[in-house]
């Protein structure tokens, strides 16, 4: 679980994150939707520590993160994962090798062959076969997204932070991805977090949707609460596609 | 390791990528290193060789042999050289005096040079060196007979007239025939050839027998004073075996003073020389040759370390998000560092590698057009390689610094 009280945060006397204060809960994939520029890249750079918010705290299962020296900061590091945009993973490595990267930068005391053991099932939890010693350029859009899914799952994170992990990919591979994130949420009872502007993952995936407007939290619910806010906002933001708004007719 | 070996080989990529993309950009990074890397080495190099021939020139003359002469080879900078213009040349007469007072000498010889013409029937040279010898020349300086034999004792102490004449001196004189046996003509006398030097190639002091008649000093001193300054009259001194040339030279210096009789207080009259003097003169020749390639190398490689530290500063700026993800997957501060200083050691290695194989080249095409023994010793290929190593940490450590404490945030944000 991850605790957000009154998260403040300003560049230059322009407040982008103003009293924040939610609760991502284990086993739920948490997102945070909005426009762009109500705070949402900021936010997550908060949470996994790489700005430092002005006021507020970030508990992670009731540990002050803010408050944490360097070294025990890079302990709870150790059980976060990250999957970032546009996949990142690194050319050179090939599948194999990329899961196993993390493992290697934080897991000194695990074998080589334990190492291996760990990609392989991370490899096969994502739906990855017979592809370990490909090279990224040889592989589709959906299983380089996938591979980093492994990679962000190798060191059996606690937490999962996901930058907006379908963009490039088609709906379809999009929805595989989604539901991927989600299936591993809930088997690993993991605390994810995905920063997104896409509605179709709200809707597929949102245990727990927290909406960002000029860096205040708007409102927060679930994927089938927020089609009913009621919020002007919300409702423009969830609205702004004709899509949404012909099911909304209907 | 394997990964990390993997990651040193994505740097290398890079690196390669960015030699191969922006070629002009890095033909002129690594000019510097290049340029630099050759200078040093060649310099050392010609050094080297020049150093090696000296050497061997200076110990054919014998490492542990004293020259008794009118003349130092050391000079100082106050050289007063009128006290020396006065002093007496050695006597063959003090040379008996020697081996009669000493008692560390194994055996000593007097020697005296003159140039003279050399006829064979209606052959002739001329300026041959001619060198006058006592008996144990054999004994003190090392040299083989290719034909016939060295001057006997009996030869010599009779100062009869023969001669054991120079390969080259044979060969002109004589062409095809063999000289043994064979009458030549010096000073109007004529002389009987009774052995033949073995070759011995060049010398830099052109201290070789190649060129040379050597002859009985009993016969030459029938006709000339050997004695007169005008022959170079030298007393060769070497001293028994597990006696150092210090002893020997102590001894001598005492032997020397009495015999010409000098008070205590009285300056020697004589200088006693040693190979050691010149190699010592050559020490600091070749020691000022070496800070002169420094010195030019030197700039070069610094001008060369800054456009190895500029590329290395593009290479952070463009690989910012990479570095950013590496660090958000947990890579510490010094596995960044590495990666960038390795990537700078090898531009700098490139460079460096270009340098040598120019020496490589040059050394040969310089063997092959002046007939020179120029060779690159490991020495100097490994103080190639290590320089170019050093200027690639030196130049690729403030980059690579820089890229290991970036701010995970400034990083990744190209990403986000």
């Amino acid at each position: 679980m991850i605790e957000i009280r009154n998260l403040y945060k300003a560049f230059n006397n322009l407040p982008v994150l103003n009293n924040v204060s939610t609760i991502f809960q284990k086993g739920n994939t948490n997102l945070i939707i909005g426009q762009s520029g109500s705070g949402k890249t900021v936010f997550m750079k908060c949470l996994v520590g790489l700005h430092e918010p002005d006021e507020g705290g970030i508990y992670y299962d009731n540990l002050n993160f803010t408050k944490l020296s360097s070294r025990e900061r890079s302990q709870v590091r150790k059980k976060i994962g990250m999957l970032f945009q546009g996949s990142a993973l690194f050319d050179s490595l090939n599948v194999e090798e990329n899961v196993i990267f993390p493992l290697e930068m934080f897991n000194k005391d695990m074998t080589k062959k334990e190492k291996l053991e760990r990609a392989h099932f991370c490899l096969d939890r994502v739906n990855i076969h017979n592809a370990n010693h490909l090279y990224p350029a040889e592989i589709s859009g959906g299983m380089k997204k996938r591979v980093a899914i492994a990679r962000a799952i190798a060191n059996k994170p606690e937490y999962l932070f996901c930058d907006e992990p379908n963009s490039g990919l088609d709906p379809a591979t999009a929805i595989v991805i989604d539901n991927l994130i989600r299936e591993i949420t809930k088997e690993f009872e993991i605390t994810t977090v995905i920063n997104t502007h896409d509605m179709n993952s709200v809707m597929e995936i949102g245990d727990h949707v927290v909406f960002l407007y000029k860096g205040e939290l708007w409102w927060e619910g679930t994927s089938e609460q927020i089609l009913t806010s009621g919020n002007k906002e919300v409702e423009e933001f969830v609205y702004a596609s004709e899509l949404m708004r012909k099911l909304k007719t209907n | 390791m394997i990964l990390f070996i993997k990651l040193f080989k994505e740097s290398a990529l890079f690196a390669w990528g960015s030699v191969v993309s922006n070629k002009l950009r890095t033909l002129l990074t690594l000019l510097g290193i290049t340029i630099g890397i050759f200078a040093i080495i060649s310099v050392f190099s010609v050094v080297d060789a020049l150093e090696r021939q000296i050497r061997t020139s200076i110990s054919s003359l014998g490492d542990n042999v004293i020259y008794i002469q009118k003349w130092p080879w050391e000079f100082s900078q106050d050289f007063a050289w009128w006290k020396y213009m006065n002093r007496p040349s050695p006597r063959p007469s003090e040379l008996d005096e020697i081996f009669r007072r000493t008692n560390i000498l194994e055996s000593a010889v007097f020697t005296a040079s003159t140039n003279r013409t050399v006829e064979y029937f209606n052959r002739s040279i001329e300026q041959v060196n001619i060198l006058s010898v006592s008996q144990d020349y054999d004994k003190v300086r090392s040299f083989e007979i290719d034909a016939g034999r060295f001057i006997s004792l009996t030869e010599s102490g009779s100062g009869r007239n023969v001669a054991v004449i120079g390969s080259k001196i044979a060969s002109q004189l004589f062409e095809n025939d063999n000289p043994i046996g064979n009458i030549i003509k010096i000073f109007g006398r004529n002389i009987e050839v009774i052995g033949v030097f073995a070759p011995e190639g060049d010398d830099t002091f052109g201290n070789n027998h190649d060129e040379m008649i050597v002859l009985p000093l009993n016969f030459v001193n029938s006709f000339i004073d050997v004695s007169s300054d005008r022959y170079g009259p030298v007393i060769l001194a070497k001293g028994k075996e597990n006696f150092s040339n210090d002893e020997l030279t102590d001894e001598l210096r005492g032997v020397m003073r009495s015999i010409r009789k000098i008070k205590p207080a009285a300056e020697d009259d004589f200088a006693l020389n040693q190979t050691s003097l010149l190699s010592r003169q050559f020490d600091g020749l070749f020691a000022i040759l070496k800070i002169a390639g420094w010195i030019i190398g030197g700039f070069s490689i610094l001008v060369g370390g800054f456009g190895i530290a500029n590329i290395m500063f593009v290479s952070v700026k463009e690989r910012t998000t990479i570095i950013g993800i590496q660090k958000a997957l947990g890579a510490k501060n010094f596995f960044i560092l590495i990666q960038f200083l390795s990537e700078a050691v090898l531009l700098s290695l490139m460079g460096g590698s270009i340098g040598l194989l120019l020496v490589f080249g040059g050394t040969f095409i310089a063997s092959q057009l002046f007939d020179m023994d120029l060779l690159i010793q490991m020495k100097n290929v490994l103080l190639g390689v290590n320089v170019s190593v050093i200027i690639g940490l030196v130049a690729g450590f403030i980059p690579a610094w820089s890229a290991a404490h970036l701010n995970p945030v400034d990083a990744i944000r190209a990403n986000t």
